[in-house]
């Protein structure tokens, strides 16, 4: 017990004074400008943030992470406006909705990349919004309980599903069309097992679920776990990318497992109107970017093993990363027979 | 080191530091006003708070939001009791019963029985939490999962429709009422979209507090509005008298069990105080030789609901600390202030910062027993609120809800759907249906229809599943034999004129 406690405790150890480095690299917005006035006294008042999900989850802890790097490093405040529901739908609603006038930004996820691309009449990220920095990008995970006893890695897993002929079980958020959905099925059909996957829309039910063994694995991102993976009761038995971050070396990943297939990334960036005038958006790109190296922001994004592969994107490099989500989701969409609008 | 001996450890270290103390009381005094306060909540003080934590010691922010909690769930039973209006979902069951007694004049002592009661059920729950965090958490997680915790919503609606509304068969409709109401929106398994008529806003479904608002608060104005245009409008009599030690002992049963409940439901994620008000009221009615006197102004109804609510407060602890499992949306929030120090909720916390852990045990407990005094020098003075005239009155809870309804999600469609409700409850309440029945469905129903479909999956689709489940087997059976009890009392027993009642108010217009 104190082994499985120590060796994963280390994997937790390694990550961090992995991400602990890339903190203390230089930012990739270093070479910017430390101030810039705002055009024509903009902005005269406060910002307002569209966050589409609830204020405790992931996006909404990122929402008031960067909203305080941006207000420590422009003075100007900005209002974060939670409207969560439709897994997302509703805060894009309500944004598209707001004044183009540089004074509305929003907050989205991967989410609204996979929405547009099964139903091209919902707003596409790349298009229909300028994106001012994409400040997380993450991997997922396949987790199994530390004292597991009946599979130890990733192969004795398979195996073990295997044999169940079923009747194995996944934690996930399995929505119809979600990242999850989709990696699940490229895994299981390059390896040929079959799972049922168990949808738990909220985080701490899916991770009590695999803690109280009422189910034999669990689909996350690192950062979501990090408590149980510090606490040595998770650990994880496949790193979905096709090359192992440092901080997850020993774990096996989709080459490791004989899997071939591009691997979905879950991202967090902000946005504003594609109307908005040129010179407040310009002025926005600064600021949002700029306060990705705040201190505070980075300090925000290592507690979150947000710093494990490079989660910094600008507006062309968020322009880059949406399109191709947009067209690997749309093709994937296709094979699994899915009406693509 | 012994229990004891922690709890004394972390009393000093509470009662020993100035700043500690200060937030402390902070905590007390906030959290039962925002708690009261229609239209705001716990949850509203918890949010301006949160990004404030992160200039104080871990301790601090952490207790100060547990301390929130505590008196926070009690705050809402004032409102309910005087005005009708919850100030949280889960003090909805207190208005059942304790606002006829304030139309009876017996305003002091329901919510000197809600001070009692919430302070009990606090303290008991948080000595189970100090003696039982980390067996008691193990336990929870291992024995429930999505189908049992899908048998006990069906059991919980079960005894709900047994016993409101006027006849058995209005009392099922309130419920699948309340049930057809939940299913608006994403589905929230698949994701598919169901109901919305192609309006984004509707995909995030219908939001359970703009109801309760509508149903309790906006209803009862447009009741009592009427009795003013017709002149049967009556003030309600003012009265300070708490009740008897006497009183309460004679409901020594109904607090039991509903410390038993509340802490029951307080330890599952995801389910919390709510789900523990309204099954303790539903057992208490249940249980009860006075069934038909439930919802016309019966102590043990304001007793049952607060005692359960407050139980499940340490109770909500329990998974928090011992596993970082948040039961509700301020347990979440506390995760966010243990992240702001750059911790981690779960087994770690107890092996990394016991101290932070026993500080943060004794200030629940310290703030539960406060409720007892502060809770009653606080009635004495809100009382007299019932004194404004009702014409200064209706337009504040008017306001007030608005506010309230609006500040769920930031959605204009939640204060439409909160005006609806109060009308089709202003003509329900009228009709012998069960507006509390509706919201029991709409609130159940949302957390039954997703624990169902996660109990197939995880079932394989075999519903023989459930037989490979004690618990759930168990729960199951419950709700059967108690929907079979009531379908015979419905069809062989001679019904009353008037059956209990369950409703916001029993002095409805007739």
């Amino acid at each position: 017990m104190f082994k499985k406690f120590v060796v994963s405790t280390g994997v937790t150890a390694v990550a961090m004074a992995f991400s602990a480095s890339s903190v203390f690299a230089a930012c990739a917005t270093d070479g910017m400008p430390d101030s810039m006035d705002g055009p024509d006294g903009y902005p005269a008042r406060a910002l307002t943030m569209i966050v589409p999900y609830g204020p405790a989850g992931g996006s909404g802890q990122v929402a008031q992470a960067m909203a305080e790097a941006v207000t420590g490093l422009t003075k100007v405040s900005i209002n974060r406006d939670h409207k969560p529901g439709g897994s997302g739908t509703v805060g894009m609603t309500a944004f598209m909705a707001s004044p183009a006038d540089g004074y509305s930004v929003l907050e989205h996820i991967d989410d609204a990349s996979s929405a547009h691309a099964l139903d091209s009449g919902r707003p596409n990220p790349a298009e229909d919004l300028i994106p001012l920095v994409t400040s997380q990008i993450t991997f997922s995970q396949i987790y199994i309980r530390t004292d597991e006893d009946r599979f130890t890695d990733w192969n004795s897993f398979v195996e073990w599903v295997k044999a169940q002929d079923g009747k194995a079980s996944i934690a996930n958020v399995s929505k119809e069309g979600s990242m999850e959905r989709v990696t699940m099925k490229f895994i299981t059909d390059a390896t040929g097992m079959k799972i049922q996957q168990i949808s738990f829309d909220k985080g701490a039910p899916r991770y009590g679920a695999l803690a109280g063994g009422q189910v034999d694995a669990l689909f996350e991102q690192p950062g979501d776990v990090r408590k149980f993976l510090d606490a040595g009761k998770f650990k994880p038995i496949l790193t979905i990318l096709k090359e192992s971050p440092e901080a997850f070396a020993d774990v096996p990943n989709l080459t490791d497992a004989g899997m071939d297939f591009e691997p979905l990334l879950r991202f967090r960036g902000f946005y504003v109107h594609k109307d908005a005038p040129a010179d407040r958006v310009k002025w926005l790109q600064w600021a949002f970017q700029k306060a990705y190296c705040e201190e505070s922001y980075q300090a925000y994004n290592e507690s979150k093993f947000m710093t494990l592969i490079e989660s910094y994107r600008d507006t062309a490099g968020s322009q880059e990363l949406i399109t191709n989500t947009i067209a690997q989701y749309r093709d994937v969409y296709k094979e699994m027979g899915l009406e693509v609008k | 080191m012994d229990v004891f001996a922690l709890f004394l450890q972390g009393t000093v270290t509470l009662f020993s530091d100035p700043i500690g103390i200060l937030i402390f009381f902070g905590g007390v005094v906030g959290g039962m006003l925002f708690g009261a306060i229609p239209g705001v909540s716990m949850l509203t003080l918890a949010a301006i708070l949160l990004p404030f934590t992160a200039h104080l010691k871990p301790e601090h922010g952490i207790m100060l939001f547990s301390v929130i909690y505590c008196t926070g769930v009690y705050g809402g039973a004032i409102t309910a009791i005087l005005f009708n209006i919850p100030g949280a979902p889960e003090n909805a069951p207190t208005a059942f019963d304790g606002y006829p007694m304030t139309q009876k004049g017996q305003a002091g002592k329901a919510v000197g029985a809600a001070v009692m009661c919430s302070a009990l059920g606090g303290v008991v729950s948080c000595i189970i939490m100090m003696a039982a965090t980390a067996p008691i958490a193990d336990w929870a997680i291992s024995a429930f999962g999505p189908p049992e915790i899908f048998a006990l919503v069906f059991f919980g609606l079960a005894v709900a429709a047994s016993v409101g509304a006027k006849t058995f068969w209005k009392g099922w409709l309130s419920i699948l009422l309340g049930l057809l109401v939940a299913v608006v929106g994403l589905d929230p398994v698949g994701g598919i979209e169901r109901y919305d008529f192609g309006m984004p806003y509707l995909l995030a479904g219908i939001h359970f507090i703009p109801v309760i608002l509508g149903f309790f608060a906006v209803s009862e104005v447009f009741v009592q509005a009427e009795k003013k245009v017709t002149g049967a409008y009556k003030a309600p009599k003012i009265s300070v008298d708490f009740p008897s030690f006497g009183e309460l002992w004679a409901h020594k049963i109904a607090v039991v069990r509903s410390i038993i409940i509340g802490f029951f439901c307080g330890i599952l994620p995801g389910i919390g105080a709510t789900l523990a008000a309204f099954m303790g009221y539903n057992e208490a009615v249940r249980w009860s030789k006075d069934r038909m006197e439930f919802g016309k102004g019966k102590l043990e109804g304001v007793i049952s609901s607060e005692t359960a609510n407050n139980a499940a407060t340490g109770a909500a602890m329990i998974p928090l600390l011992a596993l970082g499992l948040p039961g509700g949306a301020l347990t979440a929030m506390m995760v966010g202030v243990f992240q702001m120090h750059d911790m981690e909720p779960g087994p770690l916390v107890f092996i990394n910062s016991p101290d932070l852990v026993w500080v943060v045990f004794a200030a629940m407990f310290f703030a539960n027993l406060s409720i007892l005094f502060i809770g009653f020098l606080e009635t004495k003075t809100i009382i007299n609120l019932l004194r404004i005239p009702f014409q200064f009155l209706a337009p504040m809870i008017l306001l007030l809800a608005t506010v309230g309804a609006y500040a769920v999600r930031g959605l204009a469609v939640d204060v439409i759907a909160m005006f609806l409700a109060g009308v089709i409850g202003f003509f329900l309440r009228r009709s012998g249906y069960s507006v509390a029945g509706i919201v029991l469905g709409l609130i159940l129903g949302k957390i039954g229809e997703q624990t169902f479909a996660q109990a197939m999956q995880m079932l394989y689709f075999e519903f023989g599943g459930f037989f490979g489940r004690p618990i759930a087997l168990g729960l199951l059976i419950a709700g059967v034999l108690t929907l079979a009890g009531s379908i015979y009392g419905a069809f062989f027993k001679k019904q009353p004129q008037s059956q209990s009642q369950p409703q916001p108010q029993s002095q409805s217009v007739s």
